[in-house]
């Protein structure tokens, strides 16, 4: 049996009804896993004994009558900035290489009480610092339509896993794109909730006031299931949200296409977007039309505006939270200094990754004496005007519809000598992240070189249950989710 | 904010107050392409922002509370387990003050 297509429910019904084994699916897994990934690269840990262990769990449970988890039987690939009990955890980056934490962070640790099963820890940029695996202190994870190109990032590994059917789904964060962006360059589904909707507690910190955890499926219904399951108030995390959660699965048909109202921004369809790309997004918003939603165009004038508030805010975030990485409690360091301040430049200037040093000294820059107010208070009153934007905006449609990247995957290597051209990519995701909104993205296609083409679907705070159900009837009338790369 | 220029020696005041040890040939790189990002952020100066308040979180959360509660946390033992020097349940750190201060 083919397992890679086959949905969460699917997969532990087949348990359930005994037509299969957890130890069957962590085994076929695990052999493609042996044959694929020597090309795609998407894995830094394979945890080939704790996912056959666990498997072993669960059909025992099931030999035994007792009850399995809503996971059981699903394959799970986590970012390697999501601390993992006992598993080495790297961020992907020198620095952690060898650290084993001793507790796990909230979020992977609810997925695995319902009975997902951990395959391995995936590649990224380090710290996630970045959109293409590139800056990985390792190396560069292959994107499965065409190994000679990025498959997006900073979650690339993760995006890659699912892609190539490595895992049934996959764990990443979103601080400014990192799962929406990897998600469409590689053909498959990604989550970025609204912040706070996911606890951050113990995954790397990027930038406090941006990170949001979510997931990568290939259908919309599993990451509904997921996000329940992930989502809620977490006393470890106090920017968490109290709000209820509401049954997001029972909610997947609950819009009604018929007279919604889809925003098209202006400024995310303008002459910079490949035309293949562009066409393809409008073929998705045309999908809508013909079920009797509304395309209006809006606009949202600080769009160009994102990057620039983004890598101003993010990096100086990323300056205070990367303070933690002086070498003493956790991590590699250089031993031989004489006092404590060379031993901390020693040590971070060992095993930091370039982009690393550079993110640190950009928010070192702009948080320094005589810059703070020039661009870290410019960026955050400009933090207001585009969130403002966006809310303005959905009161008057009920969801927005953009593409998710102005190109498809580029070629490894294309851009990354330059750290300003890598930073442009983000252009269509960030302002979202900025703004704290939620946005779905889902594959809409493919462009001539056969390689995928996605968009995204964005909602106003806490509407995961809207965005998730006008993507999942996109999916109901569209194939391009079951479509996958020839490995 | 004006066309900002970075020179050799804002780059190593901010190594310096970012601790971190650049080689000749990191400075060499890293400097054009501060420069090129610090450049683009000017793109703000032409934004009219009297008057507006200054966002630092997206959540309308301001103090969050709790009762201070013992609860269970880590061992010592787990605590320590990633640090690269421990002595009798303590981290080791090198020299803190120099010599004759």
């Amino acid at each position: 049996m083919d397992f890679t297509k086959l949905t969460i429910n699917q997969l532990r019904q087949g348990l359930v009804d005994k037509k299969f084994t957890a130890t069957n699916i962590v085994e076929f897994f695990l052999d493609r896993i042996k044959t694929i990934d020597p090309q795609i690269k998407a894995f830094i840990t394979i945890t080939d004994k704790i996912a056959l262990n666990q498997a072993k769990i669960i059909d025992e449970k099931i030999k035994n009558g007792k009850e399995i988890g809503k996971l059981a039987g699903s394959i799970m690939a986590v970012k390697d900035i999501f601390l993992t009990k006992d598993i080495e955890t790297t961020a992907s980056s020198q620095v952690l290489k060898g650290y084993i934490p001793k507790y796990s962070s909230t979020v992977y640790q609810k997925l695995i009480d319902q009975d997902a099963i951990c395959i391995g820890k995936t590649n990224t940029d380090p710290f996630a610092f970045g959109g293409s695996t590139e800056n990985s202190g390792y190396f560069t994870t292959k994107n499965p339509y065409d190994l000679t190109r990025i498959p997006g990032g900073s979650s690339g590994g993760s995006a890659a896993a699912l892609a190539a059917g490595l895992c049934t789904f996959a764990l990443g964060t979103d601080t400014g794109g990192s799962i929406r962006l990897p998600a469409s360059l590689c053909g498959v589904s990604g989550l970025k909730p609204t912040y706070g909707l996911n606890s951050r507690f113990g995954i790397t910190a990027m930038a406090s006031s941006f990170d949001c955890p979510g997931v990568f499926t290939n259908f919309v219904q599993d990451l509904a299931i997921l996000t329940n399951i992930t989502a809620g108030l977490d006393l470890h995390d106090a920017t968490s949200s109290a709000n209820p959660i509401p049954d997001y699965q029972s909610l997947l048909n609950k819009v009604d296409l018929k007279g919604l109202k889809i925003g098209l921004p202006k400024e995310y369809f303008t002459d910079d977007i490949n035309p293949e790309v562009k066409d393809s997004v409008m073929t998705a918003a045309k999908v809508f039309e013909k079920r009797g939603a509304k395309l209006i165009e809006v606009s949202l004038p600080s769009t160009d505006l994102g990057i620039a508030v983004y890598y101003i805010l993010v990096p100086s975030e990323i300056s205070a939270n990367m303070a933690r990485y002086e070498g003493i409690r956790f991590g590699q360091s250089i031993t031989d200094s004489t006092d404590i301040i060379s031993y901390y430049m020693a040590t971070r200037g060992a095993f930091m990754e370039p982009e690393v040093k550079r993110r640190i000294m950009i928010g070192t820059y702009a948080l320094s004496s005589g810059y703070y107010d020039a661009y870290y208070t410019k960026a955050a009153k400009v933090r207001t005007l585009i969130k403002k934007e966006f809310t303005d905006v959905l009161s008057q449609v009920d969801v927005i519809l953009a593409p998710v990247s102005s190109t498809t995957a580029w070629k490894i290597g294309e851009k990354a000598s330059d750290p300003l051209k890598m930073y442009l990519v983000d252009a269509y995701t960030v302002c979202v992240n900025v703004a704290g909104i939620p946005s779905v993205a889902l594959p809409c296609g493919f462009d001539s070189k056969d390689l995928p083409i996605g968009f995204q679907l964005i909602g106003n705070f806490f509407e995961e249950s809207k965005i998730l159900s006008i993507a999942h009837q996109y999916q109901q009338s569209t194939d391009y989710h079951l479509q996958k790369p020839k490995l | 904010m004006s066309a900002t220029k970075i020179n050799k020696n804002d780059l190593d005041h901010i190594a310096k107050l970012a601790r971190i040890d650049l080689t000749e040939s990191e400075k060499e790189t890293f400097l054009p392409q501060l420069e090129s990002v610090i450049e683009y952020f000017d793109v703000l100066n032409k934004v009219n922002t009297d008057g507006v308040e200054p966002t630092f979180r997206v959540n309308e959360q301001s103090n969050v509370l709790r009762q201070d509660e013992v609860k269970e946390s880590l061992s010592v033992e787990d605590a320590l387990s990633g640090a690269s020097r421990t002595k009798d349940n303590y981290f080791v750190v090198t020299r803190t003050i120099k010599n004759g201060e």
